[in-house]
């Protein structure tokens, strides 16, 4: 299956280190493949070096792409990440 | 063997003593890499070269963090799993042995692209905090490069012993890891008299040299090395006779400072008996057994940013108050002055990406002229939180011992206000919540900047003590940078107009019948402290262990004679003149 999905990036300090190095965690035991589409370019979202490459900052509206068989779960997991700002609120 | 050729070069003396050992080769963090494109036949063997270095870097870390899982704060601990999951990372494996593949250059240069690439997209977004991040690439970049060169991954610390250090440019935080039994002396080819790097040289008493061509001396062939600290000399590969000279010259400074260390514990008078205090200057809080050994009075000043710029992170209130208290339980009654963090500015830390007060550099940015800028009690009024946490812990330690505060770099009275009222808060608090502190808390004004010195009445009658440094007064006074070598000329510490200063201060000071402290490196040098003693300085703040020297010379000199100097000194009003007369004057 594949899913599509706009989100945001809440925290103050956009995607740097912390919440890229907690992306690439979450994703480790998911199947899917992830891809994240900011300002036409696109990346693999198992990749720390790759989200930081973004250099998305606060509000930067994120788009992002999983398929494989457990796509929904792994999107609910990574929308519920980028709402609770990494833990970083 | 045959012998190589003896040669000698010159540099700009910057610590005294003779160093004879080994030389190193210490590679600073920002030394070129080679860059270098590799033959298709070679690619596999750069990528096993690369693989090994990856590896070799993953296990560090992971020792590291085994090491920090115990005792280190755990920001620490995070960053180091951040960065071990960097080099698991899928750009870092394959990505960087496809580069290799591609593009046929070797690893250096395919990091030194990574990483502009990287700073290239954050500095376009002109954001300070995103901008600061490109240090973890860097940082994790560098753990393999070292790797890849594994001869210059000695550290500072775990030198052999006759090291001589033969480096670009000296950072403090490396300086204060050097141990003077391992290392002999550094050479760099950057470097002023008064960088920090060369103040914790001269009080560790390891010989430095700079403005010396290192990237020559990299192309000889070196067996040994003398460094002369006292005339800027390097003599590479000397010949026998040269070497039995140094070794000779060098075995008379030790003895004679072995006897100087024998009087430390009399008393710094004058022959006719007037009195002048000997305090110390301190980095290193383990250090305070050691001044009292060399008979300082006390500290007269503590550089507290030295806490944080050994551990690269701002200490905690907690973590300072147990600190303070434990140097004031030690000094036994000998007064304690602490000056408050002087940080900012040119006085850049190296802090750990992610370390606690990271984000308080990254508002402020890259200033145009640091030396100018947002540092020392400026950046800690910006930051009332740093200040306020300081001041606790400084308040709460004082009632452990006698502990002054000195506020660093203050050009105008409405700092000190501002600090004083303050410490009222905090005290008000700390005796609500019933928590003891000295009834009294001297605290004094650096007199560091013209505008200060100039105002000195004003201070002196709302400060409790004055402190002059001599180090930054000069540069200021004189606009030429401590560090670089094309001014270094015109920074003269005994300049006509800052023995004015040094006066007006004094006379200020007695006026409001305050003390006055001088606390430069000038206070170390036995050819100028009988003039400050003539101008009216009763209290000087030196190096630990200069203080047999400035005490020898005191003891040499009876007051009229050294009021008489500095009245003749003041009547010269070109630099040249007053060395002139100084040179002739002050040799006993």
């Amino acid at each position: 299956m594949k899913l599509i999905r706009k989100v945001k990036v809440k925290n103050s300090l956009g995607l740097h280190t912390r919440p890229a190095a907690a992306i690439v965690k979450l994703l480790q035991p998911r199947k899917s493949a992830v891809f994240f589409t900011y300002r036409n370019e696109t990346i693999n979202a198992r990749s720390i070096m790759s989200i930081l490459m973004l250099a998305a900052k606060k509000n930067a509206q994120i788009v992002v792409t999983i398929d494989g068989d457990d796509a929904e779960a792994t999107m609910e997991y990574l929308v519920n990440a980028f709402d609770q700002q990494f833990g970083e609120k | 063997m045959a012998e190589a050729k003896e040669v000698i070069l010159r540099g700009l003396p910057i610590s005294k003593g003779i160093g004879i050992g080994m030389p190193i080769f210490f590679a600073g963090v920002d030394e070129d890499s080679p860059q270098v494109t590799i033959s298709k036949k070679e690619i596999e063997e750069e990528i096993i070269r690369y693989r090994r270095a990856l590896d070799l870097s993953r296990k560090d870390l992971e020792k590291l963090q085994s090491m920090s899982i115990q005792e280190g704060p755990p920001e620490i601990v995070a960053i180091l799993g951040t960065h071990l999951e960097m080099m698991q990372d899928p750009l870092m494996t394959s990505g960087i042995e496809e580069r290799i593949r591609e593009t046929l250059q070797n690893t250096e240069s395919i990091f030194r692209h990574l990483i502009e690439e990287y700073k290239q997209r954050f500095n376009s977004l002109q954001d300070a905090y995103f901008q600061e991040r490109v240090r973890d690439i860097v940082d994790v970049s560098q753990r393999i490069l070292g790797h890849l060169r594994p001869l210059q991954r000695l550290k500072m610390g775990e030198m052999p012993s006759n090291s001589i250090i033969l480096t670009h440019e000296l950072v403090p935080s490396e300086t204060v890891e050097a141990s003077a039994t391992l290392v002999s002396a550094f050479v760099t080819a950057a470097g002023g008299i008064t960088s920090h790097a060369a103040i914790i040289a001269r009080a560790k008493g390891i010989p430095y040299v700079a403005n010396v061509d290192i990237k020559l001396l990299k192309k000889l062939e070196l067996q040994s090395v003398i460094v002369d600290g006292s005339q800027g000399i390097v003599i590479v590969n000397p010949s026998r006779k040269t070497l039995k000279k140094y070794q000779e010259l060098k075995k008379g400074h030790l003895e004679s400072y072995k006897m100087l260390k024998s009087a430390s514990h009399l008393k710094g008078e004058t022959i006719d008996g007037y009195e002048v205090r000997i305090f110390a200057n301190l980095e290193n809080p383990k250090e305070i057994d050691l001044l009292i050994k060399n008979g300082a009075s006390g500290v007269g000043l503590f550089r507290s940013e030295y806490l944080f710029l050994s551990r690269k992170s701002f200490p905690t209130e907690e973590e300072q108050f147990q600190i303070y208290k434990r140097m004031a339980k030690a000094l036994r009654g000998r007064p304690l002055v602490i000056r408050t963090f002087d940080i900012g500015g040119d006085k850049k830390v190296d802090l750990l990406p992610d370390a606690r007060g990271i984000d308080y550099f990254g508002s402020i940015g890259d200033e145009l002229n640091p030396a100018l800028g947002c540092r020392a009690i400026r950046f800690l009024l910006r930051y009332p939180e740093l200040l306020e946490a300081q001041l606790r812990a400084i308040l709460r330690a004082s009632a452990f011992g006698e502990i002054h505060i000195l506020i660093p770099m203050v050009s105008d009275l409405g700092e000190l206000r501002e600090v004083r009222q303050l410490i009222a808060k905090i005290q008000k608090d700390l005796k609500g919540k019933k928590i003891k502190t000295a009834d009294h808390i001297p605290v004094g004004c650096m007199i560091e900047v013209p505008s200060s010195a100039i105002m000195c009445d004003a201070l002196a009658q709302e400060a409790d003590f004055l402190s002059i440094g001599t180090n930054d007064l000069v540069q200021y006074v004189l606009a030429a940078d401590r560090s670089n070598p094309s001014t270094s000329d015109l920074y003269f510490s005994t300049h006509p107009s800052i023995l004015r200063l040094i006066r007006m201060v004094v006379a200020s000071a007695n006026q409001s019948r305050k003390p006055v402290i001088l606390c430069g490196e000038t206070a170390a040098d036995p050819s100028i402290i009988p003039i400050l003693i003539g101008l009216g300085i009763r209290e000087f703040s030196v190096a630990a262990r200069h203080i047999p020297v400035v005490k020898h010379t005191i003891r040499k000199w009876r007051i009229l004679e050294a009021c008489r100097l500095a009245e003749g000194a003041l009547e010269h009003a070109s630099a040249q003149e007053l060395k002139e007369y100084l040179a002739a004057e002050t040799v006993r």
